[in-house]
């Protein structure tokens, strides 16, 4: 015993002894290590400008620190010998990655189709990247039929991050006709689709262009409520108008959504149409509607070719009734009209009087909450590293709404770098980059 | 009469109305007509209807007010592939075919000035057909195509090695169906020690008399630039990617020759090449301008024959970025407004043989873009992620495609929303 002891005792020593010089040398090793180690830590820092994080209550001058393809820090004076790469965004406003909860980008060759796997749904990474955005949401052009193909042929081939809603049509958004098929629009298999096979992608349910009654709305809400997901409704066909206070306060839960919240229809008798939230006579947002965003239900721009109006948008601003979430409803037909991307859209809030940090909020952490993706649209460490950095232009601007009518403005959003997962996708004046007569570098 | 003063009145009310959309007030640059300077733009039915000074306001239904910027005839963009598909060969490549790796047009041209695209090659014989269906009859802009060589287009590279399809017969046979859409046919991508696709796209051509443009230099080693310009092309034929390389960016065997020296300097048979009428064109793309090159040969006195973007999904988010992007370099470079202007129109109008296009003649189709010149701080990369900084910059303000408004960036064209009812 006594032997093993003093054996152990003096290997005991050996031990601390060799502990003690390797702890001598990992030491030294750590000091001459450290410095390189310590000023390559972070991946990209971007430096100077001016944050605004709403879901973390930032609104100010910060620096964001990018390791792999996650947010580090977010710190005042992050110092810029330890990062690998700094980019100076001085005078440059940084937010979250916007979200585009409307879209449609099931593109495709079928070209009698509307949005899915059709010309009429656009390439997401064409329009996403160079105004900010780092995910999108489809509004419904896939149904449980055609989301595989939708899927293998979009989302997975995508830089941008492609959600969706599913359309409560299993056929999706192919013709006008399909969208009357209440024999199509099945619950089960909805939920099927979203709970066990896509979890990760499909966000909710979408009911459109709906003719008839209330059936195409109650079998989305009971999609969404097998599959515990929100729907969003474009309720634009109803020939004659369904009630919007019917649907606000009897049919929706809360959570589910509206969107074209500022169209203004014509109604014709032929073609049916939207019942508008401000009233066309008086100019008043009717009353319902301030109740009904009270209970929970969500108003969504989803401006479109055919769904935004200044004679509904500007009266509900000035009476207090603000969106809760800003979205393009970006397609072939809203491209290239009143819409165009989504810094046009949000300028157009800044013109009509909202404040940046509203816009900011509306296009970030709101959207992520809605659609329940609570780990986009935010700036907090371990995050995603999904960034926007806009320029602010000031000069004479002008926006228009879908009957081709303008307000004047004297800002523009304009997209200056764009990352997606902690990589440069967009960079219009190459401010990541060297001077042209510098060394090839390896960026 | 009462007959004859109601024919007065009516008479009146034409003549208030005969003219559809008065662009008022720009500075007209078009080049084939040597105009360049402040003149207004008359339009109706779609097509030119007036070009002078101080045509009246309360003779057209509508007047947009151009002040403070430039009016040309709408850019031509010759170089781009738009045949977007969901074809997946299998193969890895570009996809430009009936592919993934091809953009949409109208998702990019009107929103910087261009109303007219060239399509380079994505479609062969074999497939041009339902490039037609699929993307040309349905798109706002006008699109127009070099057919590729090989039967299928662009699939990706080893189909541009496969010599039995590249059949000068078939592919001029489907040219003559379509000569007013299909301008040429390309040549692309080969790695054969060889000129054996650009002789048989030069067959082609010989016999539907059109140009062919080539991606030259996949071979290893090198092929000699000057053969190709001085023993093959015939005046007009195209070399695309100008400024693609330079010694210290192309130290690999292979390759495309640069058009510069180990110095930078341009070489000499390359000025001799452009006044025997061969074509530069610069098909920007992803990975075919650099800055070294553009930079010296422009100092040097080379200038591009035509500026155009090679549009597609790997150079739309990087340093190309669109038309108005890659025009706003050459002006940051040094190029004057007009030299950059007749460079994507009327050059490249008659390149590819439209004479139709390209300018505002009375009577021609009203494909017009108004466009503003920004001044700041603003800077450009080239496919190499460099930059060169500038202070100006090429802004789409109104474009126009057969007198119609297919892009109005800050509604120059319509009223106050306050204004209406």
């Amino acid at each position: 015993m006594m032997r093993i002891k003093t054996a152990g005792i003096s290997e005991f020593f050996q031990h601390q002894f060799i502990r003690l010089a390797q702890g001598i040398v990992a030491f030294l090793v750590l000091i001459l290590i450290t410095p390189t180690v310590h000023s390559q830590e972070i991946d990209i820092l971007l430096k100077g400008g001016h944050v605004i994080d709403p879901k973390n209550n930032i609104n100010s001058k910060m620096d964001v620190a990018i390791v792999g393809d996650k947010i580090f820090r977010i710190a005042a004076n992050i110092p810029a010998n330890t990062s690998k790469k700094t980019i100076d965004i001085s005078g440059l406003y940084l937010t979250p990655g916007i979200i585009d909860m409307h879209a449609h980008v099931f593109h495709g060759a079928d070209v009698n189709s509307i949005s899915a796997n059709s010309p009429g749904g656009l390439q997401a990474d064409a329009f996403s990247f160079r105004a900010g955005v780092t995910t999108v949401v489809d509004a419904g052009s896939a149904g449980w039929r055609n989301f595989p193909l939708f899927k293998t042929q979009v989302i997975d081939r995508s830089q941008t991050r492609v959600l969706a809603f599913l359309n409560v049509v299993g056929r999706g958004m192919v013709t006008r006709y399909d969208q009357q098929d209440v024999t199509d629009m099945n619950p089960e298999m909805n939920a099927y689709m979203i709970k066990k096979l896509h979890p990760t992608i499909l966000v909710g349910i979408k009911s459109a262009h709906y003719w008839g009654d209330f059936t195409s709305v109650d079998k989305a809400v009971e999609s969404g409520k097998l599959a515990n997901v929100p729907v969003i409704v474009d309720f634009g066909e109803h020939s004659p108008p369904n009630s919007i206070e019917s649907l606000f306060m009897e049919h929706f839960r809360p959570g589910d959504i509206f969107t074209h919240t500022f169209s203004e229809h014509a109604i014709s008798k032929t073609t049916g149409g939207r019942e508008s939230i401000v009233d066309v006579k008086t100019r008043k947002v009717k009353p319902f509607v301030f109740a009904a965003q009270k209970r929970g239900i969500i108003f969504d721009v989803g401006h479109g070719a055919g769904a935004f109006n200044f004679n509904q948008a500007i009266p509900a601003l000035k009476q207090g009734f603000m969106p809760n979430t800003i979205s393009t409803d970006l397609y072939n037909l809203s491209m290239n009209a009143a819409m165009k991307d989504m810094t046009n859209v949000m300028s157009k809030f800044l013109a009509m009087g909202m404040g940046l940090q509203d816009v900011i909020l509306r296009t970030t952490w709101n959207p992520a909450q809605v659609i329940k993706r609570l780990d986009l649209g935010h700036l907090t460490v371990g995050s995603e590293a999904d960034i926007a950095v806009f320029n602010l232009k000031k000069g004479n601007f002008g926006y228009m709404d879908v009957g081709r009518t303008k307000i004047s403005g004297t800002e523009k959003l304009e997209a200056e770098l764009t990352l997606r997962a902690g990589r440069v996708v967009w960079d219009l004046n190459g401010i990541s980059a060297a001077d042209w007569q510098m060394p090839a570098s390896t960026n | 009469m009462l007959f004859f003063a109601a024919c007065l009145i009516s008479q009146a009310n034409l003549q208030a109305q005969e003219i559809d959309m008065l662009i008022k007030g720009g500075h007209v640059i078009d080049p084939k007509n040597k105009i360049d300077g402040i003149m207004d733009v008359a339009i109706k039915d779609g097509k030119i209807f007036r070009v002078a000074s101080n045509i009246p306001a309360n003779t057209s239904k509508k007047t947009v007010n151009a002040t403070g910027l430039y009016v040309s005839p709408g850019f031509i963009d010759m170089h781009v592939h738009v045949f977007a598909g969901a074809e997946d060969p299998g193969y890895k490549g570009f996809e430009i075919s009936n592919g993934f790796g091809s953009v949409a047009p109208d998702d990019f041209t009107f929103r910087s000035g261009v109303t007219t695209v060239v399509d380079a090659g994505s479609s062969g014989w074999r497939n041009f057909p339902e490039f037609k269906k699929q993307t040309i009859d349905n798109s706002q802009t006008r699109v127009l195509a070099f057919l590729s060589i090989t039967g299928y287009g662009m699939v990706g590279t080893v189909h541009a090695q496969d010599t039995t399809d590249m059949n000068p017969t078939t592919t001029a046979f489907i040219m003559n169906e379509y000569p007013d859409i299909i301008v040429g046919i390309k040549a692309h991508h080969f790695q054969g020690h060889n000129f054996f696709p650009v002789d048989r796209a030069i067959e082609a051509g010989r016999k539907t008399n059109k140009p062919i443009i080539v991606d030259f230099g996949s071979s290893t080693p090198k092929l000699s630039i000057e053969e190709l310009f001085m023993k093959h092309f015939r005046p007009g034929d195209i070399f695309t990617h100008t400024f693609s390389g330079n010694a210290a960016t192309n130290l690999t065997p292979g390759g495309r020759e640069p058009i510069v020296d180990v110095n930078n300097k341009i070489k000499p048979f390359i000025f001799e090449a452009q006044k025997q009428g061969r074509i530069f064109d610069v098909g920007h793309g992803g990975g075919a301008f650099v800055w070294a090159t553009a930079i010296n040969a422009m100092k040097q006195g080379f200038y591009p024959n035509t500026i155009s973007t090679d549009l597609y999904r790997n150079s739309r988010n990087a340093g190309m970025k669109d038309m108005a992007n890659v025009m706003s370099k050459f002006l940051n470079m040094g190029m004057s407004i007009q030299d950059v202007i007749v460079r994507s129109t009327w050059n490249p109008a008659n390149v590819i043989q439209h004479t139709d296009l390209g300018h505002l003649s009375v009577g021609a189709e009203a494909d017009v873009s108004v466009f503003n010149i920004r001044e700041g701080k603003f800077g450009y990369m080239d496919a190499r992620g460099s930059v060169l900084n500038g202070t100006k910059k090429l802004e789409a303000e109104l474009t126009l495609r057969a007198g119609k408004v297919a892009w109005d960036l800050n509604g120059l064209s319509g009223p106050q929303w306050d204004a209406v009812k």
